[in-house]
């Protein structure tokens, strides 16, 4: 089996037994992502949703969430809370407020370094992200390159989506975001923490796209990437009312 | 057995609701969390597990304290509890029409609440009560009025794995055998109710890939 595709198991509810695996005696390995748990020899679900596996047999639950538990190495929009001696405090959605250091910025010194304001949007990598510790976020990669990331123009508009659709969507086989980039010219940031900040051309093609994410919501994938011609070009028809 | 009705993701903005009814009481239970804690309530090794009760009618006495500390019991023995230190779950209820059963409803549409916020737990959990009437049968998941009449009320509430006890209520003085008997018979009930949890979680992934 190819080692990159995801196959979709079933649906598992906490509690319900995946598989039996016995280190002393299956000679192959398994991997056990999040919502799984192994214990007396036993794998079982802690999360209910969809049980997937890939070629690797690496297993874990996909399940539908709207709180934001943080992952190292994820991606996510920061709201800039506060200024605390050489960091800045971020709320990233999560249990705990998220830092960041004033030097983990794309050319930042000590010199020349990056100013915020409560209020602003950043989007950052977390470098720390442990039940125990409080998490950390940093806007360079091990190059000291932005690749993107650092702070968001302040002409666009931030939002919240499930979990699970800001997963989807941020897939590079997911033709959602190119299906919209044909209708309209847009810039879209997507956290894996379901925050999605935009910028368009107008207020109205803003509220349409915030009102595409919400399609994603309420119907399969395809039907939604099928539909958003006609959505947009109904809210075309509109603007020219308006003028 | 009385109608079970159900519905997720009633509220908007919690991370996790339900809207549970079981004949003629109606519960409506809200989950928020893993999330902050002020520093009293916060454990640096497992979740605070909140429980807020909110009658139908009238405030919040005593007696609805009781019924939040047997709620709040129960989750906490579902739950893993450990994989968010310094963190609370809040779970609401809302009783919404009351008709003698509040104690199992607002447990089921807390499970249900808790599965659709995706907080990791060992098992589901369902709860089923029973009352014997003056008659010495065994009414599964009676009204109110029947509650009344009756010498004795036994709530259970079972994981969803085989069946044990997570917790027993009791109202009322019955002996053990019939204790055993309505036990027996409350887990025959568990069982289809844990049927329906699966079927409403399907129902919320029926957009998924499969």
């Amino acid at each position: 089996m190819d080692s990159d595709i995801t196959e979709s198991l079933y649906i598992v509810l906490p509690g319900d037994q995946v598989l039996r695996f016995n280190p002393e005696e299956n000679r192959d390995r398994i991997f056990i992502g999040p919502g799984l748990r192994w214990q007396d020899n036993v794998v079982r679900a802690t999360k209910p949703g969809m049980l997937k596996k890939n070629g690797k047999n690496l297993y874990f639950v996909d399940t539908h969430q709207k709180r934001y538990i943080p992952q190292k190495r994820e991606f996510v929009i920061g709201i800039v809370l506060k200024k605390k001696g050489d960091n800045y405090v971020i709320d990233i959605g999560g249990s705990e407020y998220a830092t960041i250091s004033y030097l983990s910025f794309e050319n930042a010194s000590k010199k020349t370094r990056k100013e915020m304001k409560p209020g602003d949007l950043i989007y950052g990598q977390l470098l720390v992200a442990n039940k125990d510790m409080e998490p950390e976020l940093v806007c360079i990669d091990v190059y000291n390159r932005a690749v993107g990331m650092g702070t968001l123009p302040g002409d666009g508009i931030m939002f919240t989506i499930p979990l699970h659709i800001a997963r989807m969507v941020v897939d590079p086989q997911n033709p959602f975001l190119l299906m919209m980039g044909k209708q309209i010219n847009y810039t879209v940031v997507v956290g894996f923490n379901g925050r999605v900040w935009i910028k368009a051309r107008t207020q109205r093609e803003k509220v349409a796209i915030m009102n595409a994410f919400t399609m994603l919501e309420l119907m399969p994938l395809e039907e939604a990437v099928d539909s958003i011609p006609m959505f947009f070009s109904g809210f075309s028809v509109h603007l020219r009312e308006d003028m | 057995m009385s109608q079970h009705l159900c519905e997720i993701g009633y509220l908007s903005r919690s991370d996790g609701s339900s809207l549970y009814c079981i004949g003629g009481t109606v519960v409506l239970a809200s989950v928020n969390g893993p999330g902050d804690v002020k520093a009293s309530n916060r454990h640096y090794n497992r979740t605070q597990l909140d429980v807020c009760y909110s009658p139908s009618t009238g405030q919040s006495m005593i007696g609805e304290r009781a019924l939040e500390s047997v709620i709040s019991k129960t989750i906490e023995q579902a739950i893993i509890v450990h994989l968010h230190p310094r963190t609370a779950i809040n779970v609401t209820l809302q009783e919404m029409q009351s008709d003698g059963l509040a104690l199992s409803t607002s447990i089921n549409a807390a499970c249900l609440a808790l599965l659709d916020a995706g907080v990791q737990m060992k098992s589901t959990f369902s709860a089923v009560t029973c009352c014997i009437a003056s008659s010495g049968a065994i009414i599964l998941e009676p009204t109110e009025a029947e509650i009344k009449e009756s010498s004795a009320v036994v709530t259970f509430v079972f994981d969803g794995l085989e069946y044990n006890v997570l917790s027993a209520y009791q109202d009322g003085s019955l002996d053990s055998d019939t204790f055993n008997l309505c036990l027996i018979k409350c887990q025959l009930a568990a069982k289809d109710i844990t049927a329906i949890f699966r079927k409403t979680i399907e129902d919320k992934h029926k957009f998924d890939k499969s």
